[in-house]
């Protein structure tokens, strides 16, 4: 909201800082005019205040409750990392529905009906290999990140010769620029060149960046009525960032790949909407109606998951195989040699299961793997601190994709 | 700072043990053909939270023993059935696979009829959920027949396992979601506005029989009239291999030859049987009894 527009008793909703990172007001304070005069003299343009929250009463609260359990249902009642998830997603439920966010109804909650729209093929009549081999037939992948790993992979690479090649790429420039200023990455002055920004952030991690902004660019033309792309890449984003607080947390992983990992967790998923999506919808139904996840109702309704379709569409993209493995085990990562990076992204897709609740998701909790979370050897307070840092960084780095 | 007690829990009620849960599971399985994996267990607890809390059973070992010995067991099953099954359907329900059973498998078959002089039909629609289904095959033969329906012989029998399902259809009244496909031009000539919401015309709930039956009862199958077509959409996919073996069996054993069996969009025959012979069309497979 514009300073002009503030007025007393509104509440900030994040940590007010000045653009060296000076602490100015922390995140909940109730403004007064004494507050909103500071602000105006520190040349301040803009602030986030929380909307007006509403009174709830007992009954919305019941109401609330009765939401959110039902996207627990699949899950273990009595494990403590989904207990405390399940108390992070009524808070948040509660909190939109006060600042007047409207419970979905059953029936908004079901997919649009897509009969205009035809299947590759029916039922066992095609596999995962058929959708990606028609996929790929009709349309290359951008080429910008094999030319980016050409000159990481050259013997003598610089950071110029790096920066010249992204920047032939207006448009990959613009983005991997507003991800690297936006909070994620804590520098304090702005970066405004690609060669400034590999100097900081280094030249692998943001080449990983650059395939994650040019796989986003790639997906167009998906049927609107089965997903919108804002939810879609939200929830996608929203697990990039848990995956990189889950990386942060261990040692010897590549934090900007986790985040990639989980931005793609789910692009198989994009080419079944495309190439099949009379099927693709009947396992949304069929996920809704019997309380299952999403991944299971395919398996059940089509035959096969979105990770089987990522697991040719990433190889036929020559995607790096670390990354690869870590998008296609992400639902059984103890089954991965190397479980750590698929577990990571496990964990970071439940939590944003969780936090999208409250943002319209429509498919319950799919399950923490429990060695999953015993491999990352964490506390479970750990994981309110995440939905907070996760909570300052999400919108900003959405803009910066789109 | 929360609405919600910090120690609310996500546990609501008594939890089922492994074993209990085979118990149960393998009871539903073996009343019901219906099998549900293990991955389940959670979903069971919930979904049975009530019905113990009613009956006042304190663990589910007990339940299973109510649904085997206590004198109310018959009607208990009634609501076993209902609490495990799901219903989701719709009138119209994939128009692409009604198109091409209306013109490459109703129309010859009608035809067909008509050359060797009879006006009967027989129609099978197994597991009809509230009736969206059977009813829009009878509307579909009103299409197709035109003036010439109230000639004909037809007969379309519906069945499900849930009773409540078979109130429900018999009722005929249905709301804006069942209709979400169905064309305006079909609600106006088939339905009558009602408070309530849409009921179905008389003429055409004339055509449609329903009754409560199990699919996995061999005697009740037997019991249906011979039939040209069976429906079978969206049922099969809760069985196992072995019960969806049976089911099939049955339907080609009820199919006149020449008869033809409609599965749901998310199934298929493949690893079932190759008793039938499957015909290709854009949107469907119609297996056929040669
Ligand atoms: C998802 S509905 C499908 C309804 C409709 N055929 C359609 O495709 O829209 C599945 C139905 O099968 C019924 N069903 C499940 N097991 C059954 C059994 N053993 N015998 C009869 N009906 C059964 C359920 O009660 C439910 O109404």
């Amino acid at each position: 909201m514009r300073i002009d527009e503030l007025k007393s008793g509104m509440i900030l909703s994040a940590d007010l800082k000045t653009r060296d990172g000076r602490m100015l007001l922390p995140g909940g304070l109730e403004l007064d005019d004494r507050h909103i005069r500071m602000l105006a003299r520190a040349g301040i343009e803009e602030v986030d205040v929380a909307p007006p929250l509403m009174e709830l009463d007992a009954e919305m609260v019941r109401a609330v409750e009765g939401y959110v359990r039902d996207f627990y249902l699949y899950v273990n009642p009595d494990y403590a990392p989904m207990l405390e998830l399940f108390r992070i997603s009524l808070d948040r439920t509660a909190m939109a529905v006060a600042s007047g966010w409207k419970l979905p109804s059953p029936e908004t909650r079901r997919a649009q009906t897509v009969e205009h729209l035809d299947d590759l093929f029916l039922k066992d009549m095609g596999g995962p290999e058929d959708i990606v081999k028609h996929e790929t037939d009709l349309a290359s992948f951008p080429d910008m990140y094999f030319r980016i790993r050409e000159v990481l992979d050259s013997p003598n690479v610089s950071a110029d010769r790096l920066a010249k090649v992204v920047s032939t790429d207006v448009g990959l420039s613009a983005k991997l620029l507003k991800l690297v200023n936006s909070p994620f990455y804590g520098f304090t002055s702005s970066i405004d060149s690609i060669s400034r920004a590999v100097a900081l952030v280094g030249g692998q991690e943001l080449s990983s960046l650059a395939l994650g902004v040019s796989t986003i660019s790639y997906f167009k033309d998906i049927p609107h009525e089965l997903v919108s792309m804002e939810q879609f890449w939200r929830h996608s984003i929203s697990c990039g960032i848990f995956a990189r607080l889950l990386a942060e947390q261990q040692s010897g992983l590549q934090a900007e790949r986790l985040f990639v990992a989980g931005l793609l967790h789910d692009v198989g998923r994009l080419i079944m909407f495309k190439k099949i999506p009379y099927a693709s919808r009947e396992a949304m139904l069929f996920a809704r109606e019997n309380s299952i996840p999403l991944n299971e109702a395919e398996l059940e309704v089509i035959g096969f998951s979105h990770t089987d379709v990522s697991r040719y569409l990433l190889e036929s993209w020559k995607f790096p195989q670390g990354l690869s493995s870590i998008i296609n085990h992400h639902h059984d990562p103890m089954t991965f040699p190397d479980p750590l990076g698929p577990a990571i992204i496990n964990v970071a897709d439940n939590m944003a299961n969780a936090v999208g609740i409250s943002e319209g998701g429509m498919y319950v909790m799919p399950g923490i793997a429990e060695q999953a979370w015993e491999t990352l050897g964490l506390d479970v307070n750990f994981i309110r601190d995440a939905v907070t840092a996760h909570d300052e960084q999400i919108d900003q780095i959405q803009r910066a994709f789109f | 700072m929360s609405l919600f007690s910090s120690s609310i829990s996500l546990r609501k009620g008594i939890s089922i043990t492994d074993e209990e849960f085979v118990q149960l599971r393998d009871f539903i399985y073996e009343k019901s053909g219906i099998f549900v994996d293990q991955k389940r267990k959670y979903l069971f607890e919930s979904r049975f939270r009530k019905r113990l809390q009613e009956l006042g059973l304190n663990s589910f070992g007990d339940y299973h023993k109510f649904l085997k010995f206590d004198s109310s067991r018959k009607e208990e099953m009634i609501r076993l059935f209902e609490m495990i099954t799901t219903n989701e359907t719709s009138f119209y329900r994939d128009t692409k696979q009604l198109e091409a059973f209306t013109d490459k498998v109703l129309s010859p078959l009608v035809a067909d009829i008509r050359k060797q002089g009879k006006k009967d039909l027989n129609i099978w629609s197994a597991g009809c959920s509230s009736g969206e289904e059977p009813y829009t095959l009878a509307i579909l033969l009103f299409e197709l027949l035109g003036m010439d329906a109230a000639r004909w012989n037809i007969r379309i029998n519906a069945n499900d396992i849930s009773m409540a399902m078979i109130n429900k259809a018999r009722e005929g009244v249905y709301n804006d979601y069942a209709m979400k496909t169905t064309p305006e031009a079909i609600k106006k000539k088939y339905f009558i506005n009602e408070a309530g919401g849409l009921r179905i015309k008389p003429e055409v709930a004339k055509l449609v029989d329903f009754r409560l039956m199990n699919l996995n009862d061999p005697l009740a199958l037997k019991r249906i009239p011979r039939s040209h077509i069976v429906f079978c959409r969206n049922v099969i996919i809760y069985f196992d291999e072995d019960m969806k073996k049976r089911v099939i069996n049955a339907f080609y054993d009820n199919l006149m030859p020449g008869g033809y069996l409609l599965l749901g969009h998310s199934e298929s025959l493949h690893k079932i049987t190759k008793a039938f012979k499957p015909e290709f069309h854009p949107g469907t497979i119609a297996y056929k009894k040669e």
